[in-house]
């Protein structure tokens, strides 16, 4: 994935909000991101625009070689399908459908679905969640349904996951063993995975910091201590 | 099955939503099955007007007798292939037919062969039609004949004595040879007897004083004349207009004037009818357009989450209008399933003999089903559309 001089500019009145301003680098397949800042230093509108959830104002944004920002809307959410895997800090899981439904709601917005059930089987068992598959979502703890969103950005076997505080709705402990699963996932299938944090422990375990200040690159830095337990 | 969940999730609001197509859809079934009912008795009246021509006395004769020799007369002009004389009697004189849907109680005598020039055919459904030669013979349509329970063999007696009768009132007593089949329409309420049975009801009709200086078999009431065939309603005016010109003393009724008037009252009625339910509906719909509202502000973050795992705008405005459409077929189809149980019980009810009020038809079932699924459509498009061009960021973020 590369970025290129990427902007987002919004307007507010007649003020410029410059949230994203000029943002270059390259991120490789496999690598473990994470993406730490200040609040209002862009981060989340980097993750929205890597998410093809945004336009940028200007600037590149290539996937796979293929440049994002050209795309018209549908070949977007078919590439948000078919490419990026979402992990949100509220998990957003659907309360009407229970675990197994959940995990295989892309799917519904996928070309490949054949096998869809299987997979979402063998996900819901590496986050350890088998006996929970008829579960509704509010019969579950907070770090059992980031795991049930884990799974569920994974169903279409993306090239990139992203995820926006995740440990930010649980506690020290759950937050530390969802690390662990999204290095064991990482390592295993080879994913690209980006996380946009503001836990400097967090950050500490991932590949590679990059720090956000007003919208631009303050740091990009190679983690050396990033190893499966 | 999600879309049942998401209908499910407000059970209340759902079943109020649904409530409010389901009265619209029952006020349109019940009242398009009386505009229904009247259309089957107006269809019959221009279905039979349209192949003849009428034949009477000319306007400002008081009574309605006419020279049979006029028969011959009237076969005489261009056009006209035969011609029947008809003689039609009240079977229940002194009974007070106040507002009804249907047609009264009648005698109709007349030529049986006239049955195959008719294009209003009747067929029976037990015994046989008249015989041309016979007397003391009736044949009784289906709604008269549950009135008076008769079945093949039995014997009526017609006219029926008023209760108030007056000392030289005449009736005779006739066999039932034969019971229509149902046609919804005019010959339900009738009993067919022959030409030679009319004229002896005709004669008894006549004032005491002048009742046996009349020669009856030279009477008729009325003429009714055919064409050949396939001859079209403008030809049948004309056929019409030439026997005004040609044979005097009898005045031939242009079929179009007759068929037009069956026409407007029919239209008229169905028009109030429906437009009644179509507000009632309407009304239902608005219900639903509130309620699609409601379940998009609700869902915002659902629809934010869906676009970010890949749902497209359309996928969204799709599963959004499927919703809609949805309520709308389950209250159509609870509507219309109440609507056809109402009038089924209420035809059940109906004093025996007397013309039933409801006709649930192919052609209402079809438009009220298809109204409701349409209706909970349309109204779903505007909300839909809304959800559908959420932000996905906004909407994801949303509180």
């Amino acid at each position: 994935m590369r970025l290129v001089d990427l902007r987002k500019h919004y307007k507010r009145g007649s003020e410029i909000i410059r949230a994203l301003d000029g943002v270059t680098l390259d991120i490789d397949k496999g690598e473990f991101v994470a993406v730490v800042g200040r609040s209002g230093s862009g981060k989340t509108t980097m993750l929205d625009l890597i998410g093809l959830l945004l336009r940028p104002t200007s600037g590149l944004l290539l996937i796979d070689d293929i440049d994002t920002t050209k795309l018209p809307d549908r070949e977007l959410a078919h590439m948000r399908a078919q490419k990026v895997g979402f992990v949100f800090q509220e998990y957003n899981l659907l309360s009407g459908l229970n675990v197994l439904e959940n995990v295989m709601l892309p799917l519904r917005y996928s070309t490949t679905r054949a096998g869809g059930r299987e997979r979402a089987l063998e996900l819901l068992e590496r986050v350890d969640l088998t006996d929970r598959i008829k579960h509704r979502p509010s019969e579950l703890s907070g770090g059992q349904q980031q795991r049930v969103a884990i799974a569920r950005s994974m169903i279409n076997t993306p090239s990139l996951i992203l995820l926006d505080e995740p440990t930010g709705a649980v506690d020290t402990e759950t937050a530390e063993q969802l690390v662990m699963l999204l290095r064991r996932l990482n390592k295993e299938d080879q994913v690209t995975i980006v996380v946009v944090t503001h836990d400097l422990d967090i950050a500490a375990q991932t590949s590679r910091n990059i720090r956000l200040k007003d919208g631009k690159v303050l740091a990009d830095e190679r983690v050396g201590s990033a190893s499966v337990a | 099955m999600e879309l049942l969940r998401n209908i499910g999730r407000r059970k209340l609001r759902s079943a109020l939503t649904i409530s409010g197509i389901v009265i619209g859809v029952l006020a349109l079934t019940t009242m398009g099955a009386i505009a229904e009912n009247f259309n089957a008795l107006l269809d019959g009246g221009v279905k039979y007007f349209s192949s003849n021509v009428q034949v009477g006395p000319p306007d400002g004769q008081s009574a309605s007798l006419l020279p049979i020799a006029k028969i011959d007369e009237i076969k005489q002009v261009e056009g006209v292939a035969t011609a029947f004389p008809s003689y039609t009697f009240t079977a229940k004189p002194g009974a007070v037919q106040a507002v009804s849907f249907g047609f009264p109680d009648l005698i109709i005598a007349g030529d049986p062969a006239e049955n195959d020039w008719s294009v209003l055919k009747t067929t029976v459904a037990q015994g046989h039609l008249l015989d041309p030669s016979s007397t003391g013979h009736v044949v009784l349509g289906s709604t008269i004949d549950k009135e008076f329970k008769k079945k093949v063999g039995d014997t009526i007696d017609l006219p029926v004595r008023p209760s108030d009768a007056k000392p030289d009132f005449v009736n005779h007593t006739f066999t039932v040879v034969g019971i229509l089949n149902p046609t919804l329409t005019a010959p339900d309420t009738f009993a067919y007897m022959t030409t030679a049975d009319g004229q002896m009801l005709l004669k008894d009709s006549l004032p005491i004083s002048i009742r046996n200086q009349v020669d009856v078999s030279q009477i008729t009431e009325a003429i009714d004349v055919y064409a050949k065939p396939g001859t079209s309603i403008s030809g049948l005016d004309s056929i019409a207009d030439r026997i005004n010109g040609q044979v005097s003393g009898v005045k031939a009724t242009r079929p179009s004037v007759i068929v037009n008037s069956f026409k407007s009252g029919g239209a008229i009625f169905t028009a109030i009818t429906t437009a009644a339910a179509l507000l009632a509906l309407v009304i239902g719909g608005l219900s639903v357009v509130n309620t699609m509202f409601m379940a998009v502000a609700e869902r915002v973050r659902e629809i934010g989450l869906k676009k970010a795992v890949g749902a497209t705008t359309r996928n969204i405005m799709g599963e959004f209008l499927l919703e809609a459409t949805l309520i709308g077929a389950i209250g159509g189809l609870i509507g219309y399933g109440l609507g056809v149980i109402i009038t089924v019980v209420a035809n059940a009810l109906t004093a025996p003999g007397t013309s039933t009020l409801f006709l649930i038809t192919l052609r209402l079932s079809l438009f009220a089903l298809g109204f409701a699924v349409a209706l909970g459509a349309v109204a779903g498009i505007l909300p839909a559309f809304r959800a559908a061009r959420l932000d996905p960021v906004t909407a994801l973020r949303n509180e």
